[in-house]
C-alpha cells in the first residue's frame, strides 16, 4: 500500500486539541445545563472549565485557520464550483455509506494530498468550520461576560436568544461527536484514519 | 486740628455709632435661644395649651387636640421659634373665638407644610418629590407629612437617626421594622446604640438606605442596590472571586434574593423602555396596565406565553418597534423579607439554588409596571413563560442557565444524542448482518479473479 502525507503537523495538533476540547466542552456544557440531573462536578467548576477550555478552543481554531490561510493545503477546502457535480458526487458518497458499503462496493472517493475530503466531508467541514464553530465561539464569548457585551447581546435579541443559538450549536456538536469518529472508522481498516491523524500518512491502494 | 486728625476723629465716631447700633440690635432679639427658656409670649400660649385635654371640636368628627407639652417643647429645636412663627394665621383678637372648626389635625398639618418650607426649603422640596408626598397628594390618609415624623413641638436634632426605639418609621412600617431589627443590620445597630453617636454608627437604619425625605419606591431601579453598594464597597470584586458573570447577577438579582436565605423569591418581569433605558411608567390618570393584563388574562390564571407576547405588542403600539421590552429580575416577594438580611456566611452561595430545573425561585412569575409614584403594579404570569419557546423573544432579557431552559431544546438534545448513538449502532448492525453476504461475495470475487488468472 502506498502512503501519502495528507495531515500536516499543525492540522494534527489542531485536530486532537479540538477533539479533546470539544468532548470536555460538551461534558461541562451538559453539567451546566442539566445541573441536578447530571452531577459530574460542581456547577461553578463546570462553568470555569467551560470558559477556559472555550478560550483554548478559540486559540486552537486560529492554528487551523492560519495554517490553511497561508499554505497551499487550503485547496482541500476549495469548493466544487459546479453545484450539479457537487451534489452528484455527494449523492454517490451517501449511496456508498447507505448501501454500497454493505455489499462491498469500493469507496467512490480516492484520497490525494489536495483532495483528502470526499464531497460530503468538504461541504460539512466548510459549514462547521466557517459557520457553526465561529457562531459557537461568538455566542460563547457573549455569554462568558453578558454585562461586558451587553450592547452586542441586546443587538442579537437578548441573552435568551444568544443562549438558544449557543445551545442549538451544542446540540449539533453532540450528534457530530458520535457520528464523526464512527465515519472515521469506515476506512479500509477501522483504525486506518485514526492512525493517519496521528502519523499524517494515509494508506491508499 | 489738621485735616488728617479731623478724618480720624470722624471715622472713630462713626465706628462707635456702628458698634452701639449692633449691640442695641442684639439686645432687642428674643431671649429664648437656650433650651428650656421660652419667651413671655410663648409662656402665655402654654398657659392654656399645656393643659392636658385642651381640644376643640371638629365639625362632624372627633375633637382635635390642642395640647402642647411645655417641657418637651421648651427642649425641642423649635423652642427658638415663637408659637406665632409657625402659627402665622393666629389673630390674637379673635383667637379661640374664630370659626376654624373645619380643619382636623391632619388637614391642618398638611396645610402647615408650607410653614415648614419657610425654614426647611431643601428638605421640604425633597419630601415633595418623594413617594410619601405622592401618596398624600393621591389622598392616602395614612401617608406621612412633616409633622408625622417630626412632631414640631417636641422634635430634636436628627431624631430620625437616633436610637432604634425612637425610629419613627416603625409607626407605619411596624412589620418591616421588626424584620429589620432582627436582621444582621438591626442587630449590629442595636449593639452600637448608646455606645456611639447616631452619626458615627455604621450599621444602617431606615434612612440610610431609603433616605429620610427623598424616599422613593424601593423598586425604583438601582436605588436600594446602590445604597447597599455605598457601604459594601468592593463587594463586586468579592463576588467576582466565586460568582461567574457577577455583574450580570448584580443586575438581574436583588441583594436580598441571596442574602435572605429563607425568603420566598420570584421573577418579576418589568416593562422597560429600551430607548430611554428606564422602567416604563403608567401614565398619570391613564391607567392601562390593569385593563390590558386583565384582557390578556381573561380566566385569571396568570398570563401564559402567548398572552404575554400579545401584551407586549399592545405596549409596543406606540413608540418605536420593540421599544418596550421585559427585563427580568429575581427578587423576594415582600418588603418584610427584603429586610431580613443575614450575615454573609449564611447567604445563598449554591449555584444550583437557581440554576437547576424546577428551582423554587422560578415557580412564581409576575409582570410589572411602575406606577406614577414609582411603586410597582404586578400581575401574575404562569411559570411556563420562562421556559416556553414562544418566550424567546418576549422574555429575551431574562435567562438563568439550567433553571429556565427551554423545554423544546431539551427534546432536540435528546434526539441529537439518540441520533448520534443510533446512527453508528444501526450502521454497525447492518454491516454485521451483511457480513456473511460480504464474505460470500468476496469469496466469489476471488474465485472469479483466480479463474480469470488461469485462463
Amino acid at each position: 500500500m502506498e502512503k501519502i502525507y495528507v495531515h500536516p503537523l499543525p492540522v494534527r495538533i489542531w485536530h486532537w486539541i479540538n477533539a479533546l476540547s470539544f468532548i470536555l466542552m460538551i461534558l461541562t456544557g451538559i453539567q451546566i445545563r442539566y445541573i441536578g440531573v447530571v452531577n459530574l462536578m460542581p456547577f461553578k467548576a463546570a462553568v470555569d472549565w467551560h470558559n477556559w477550555i472555550g478560550f483554548v478552543l478559540i486559540g486552537n481554531f486560529f492554528i487551523w485557520f492560519l495554517f490553511y490561510l497561508f499554505s497551499d493545503k487550503i485547496k482541500v477546502y476549495h469548493p466544487e464550483l459546479s453545484p450539479m457535480k457537487h451534489f452528484r458526487d455527494s449523492f454517490r458518497q451517501m449511496k456508498y455509506y447507505g448501501y454500497g458499503i454493505f455489499k462491498g462496493d469500493p469507496n467512490p472517493h480516492h484520497v490525494s494530498v489536495y483532495h483528502k475530503f470526499n464531497p460530503m466531508q468538504s461541504m460539512t467541514y466548510q459549514i462547521i468550520m466557517l459557520l457553526i464553530v465561529p457562531i459557537q465561539f461568538f455566542t460563547g464569548i457573549l455569554l462568558w461576560d453578558v454585562e461586558r457585551f451587553q450592547a452586542s447581546v441586546n443587538f442579537f435579541g437578548g441573552v435568551r436568544v444568544v443562549d438558544t443559538v449557543h445551545v442549538l450549536a451544542f446540540i449539533f456538536f453532540v450528534a457530530f461527536i458520535f457520528i464523526h469518529p464512527y465515519l472515521a472508522s469506515l476506512g479500509h481498516t477501522p483504525s486506518a484514519h485514526f492512525k493517519a491523524m496521528f502519523t499524517g500518512y494515509e494508506e491508499i491502494d | 486740628m489738621t485735616c488728617a486728625e479731623g478724618k480720624w476723629s470722624r471715622f472713630a465716631a462713626n465706628m462707635t455709632i456702628c458698634f452701639a447700633l449692633v449691640f442695641l440690635f442684639m439686645g432687642s432679639m428674643p431671649a429664648h435661644a437656650k433650651p428650656g427658656i421660652l419667651s413671655k409670649e410663648d409662656k402665655a400660649c402654654l398657659e392654656c395649651h399645656a393643659k392636658k385635654g385642651v381640644s376643640k371640636p371638629k365639625a362632624g368628627g372627633d375633637a382635635v387636640s390642642l395640647y402642647v407639652a411645655d417641657k418637651p417643647y421648651s427642649e425641642s429645636v423649635h423652642n427658638d421659634n415663637g408659637c406665632t412663627d409657625c402659627h402665622t394665621e393666629l389673630d390674637v383678637k379673635k383667637h379661640a373665638k374664630a370659626d376654624n372648626k373645619k380643619l382636623g389635625t391632619r388637614e391642618y398639618s398638611i396645610a402647615a407644610v408650607a410653614v415648614c418650607r419657610d425654614c426647611h426649603k431643601k428638605n421640604v422640596k425633597l419630601y415633595e418629590d418623594s413617594l410619601h408626598a405622592a401618596l398624600v397628594r393621591g389622598g392616602n390618609s395614612e401617608a406621612p407629612i412633616c409633622s408625622d415624623c417630626h412632631d414640631p413641638h417636641t422634635t430634636r436634632v436628627n431624631s430620625a437617626t437616633g436610637p432604634m426605639d425612637d425610629v419613627i418609621c416603625q409607626n407605619c412600617h411596624g412589620k418591616i421594622f421588626k424584620a429589620y431589627a432582627s436582621s444582621v443590620h438591626g442587630q449590629a445597630r442595636n449593639k452600637q446604640t448608646g455606645k456611639l453617636p447616631a452619626d458615627q454608627q455604621k450599621a444602617p437604619i431606615c434612612a440610610d438606605c431609603h433616605r429620610s425625605h427623598e424616599i422613593k419606591a424601593a423598586a425604583t431601579e438601582g436605588r436600594i442596590k446602590n445604597a447597599c453598594l455605598d457601604c459594601h464597597k468592593g463587594t463586586l470584586i468579592l463576588h467576582k472571586v466565586w460568582l461567574p458573570n457577577a455583574e450580570r447577577h448584580f443586575e438581574a438579582v436583588s441583594c436580598p434574593a441571596c442574602h435572605v436565605a429563607t425568603a420566598k423569591r420570584r421573577v418579576d418581569l418589568r416593562l422597560y423602555d429600551s430607548v430611554t433605558n428606564k422602567a416604563v411608567t403608567e401614565k398619570q390618570g391613564v391607567p392601562q396596565f390593569e385593563s390590558r393584563t386583565q384582557a390578556a388574562d381573561a380566566k385569571g390564571l396568570g398570563l401564559d406565553a402567548l398572552a404575554l407576547q400579545s401584551l407586549l405588542k399592545e405596549f409596543n403600539r406606540e413608540g418605536a418597534e420593540g421599544q418596550t421590552v421585559l427585563r427580568g429580575r429575581l427578587e423576594v416577594t415582600s418588603g418584610v423579607e427584603a429586610h431580613q438580611l443575614v450575615a454573609r456566611s449564611k447567604a445563598v452561595k449554591d449555584c444550583d439554588t437557581c440554576h437547576r430545573e424546577g428551582a423554587d425561585v422560578f415557580q412564581t412569575v409576575t409582570i410589572s409596571i411602575a406606577r406614577p409614584d414609582g411603586r410597582p403594579l404586578h400581575h401574575g404570569a404562569q411559570k411556563e413563560v420562562l421556559t416556553s419557546p414562544i418566550s424567546v423573544d418576549s422574555v429575551r432579557g431574562f435567562y438563568a442557565i439550567g433553571g429556565t431552559r427551554i423545554k423544546l431544546l431539551d427534546y432536540l438534545f435528546v434526539m441529537a444524542l439518540f441520533a448520534g448513538i443510533a446512527i453508528p449502532v444501526g450502521h454497525m448492525t447492518l454491516k454485521w448482518l451483511f457480513r456473511r453476504y460480504l464474505k460470500n461475495l468476496e469469496a466469489e470475487r476471488s474465485s472469479t479473479q483466480d479463474d480469470t488468472a488461469q485462463h
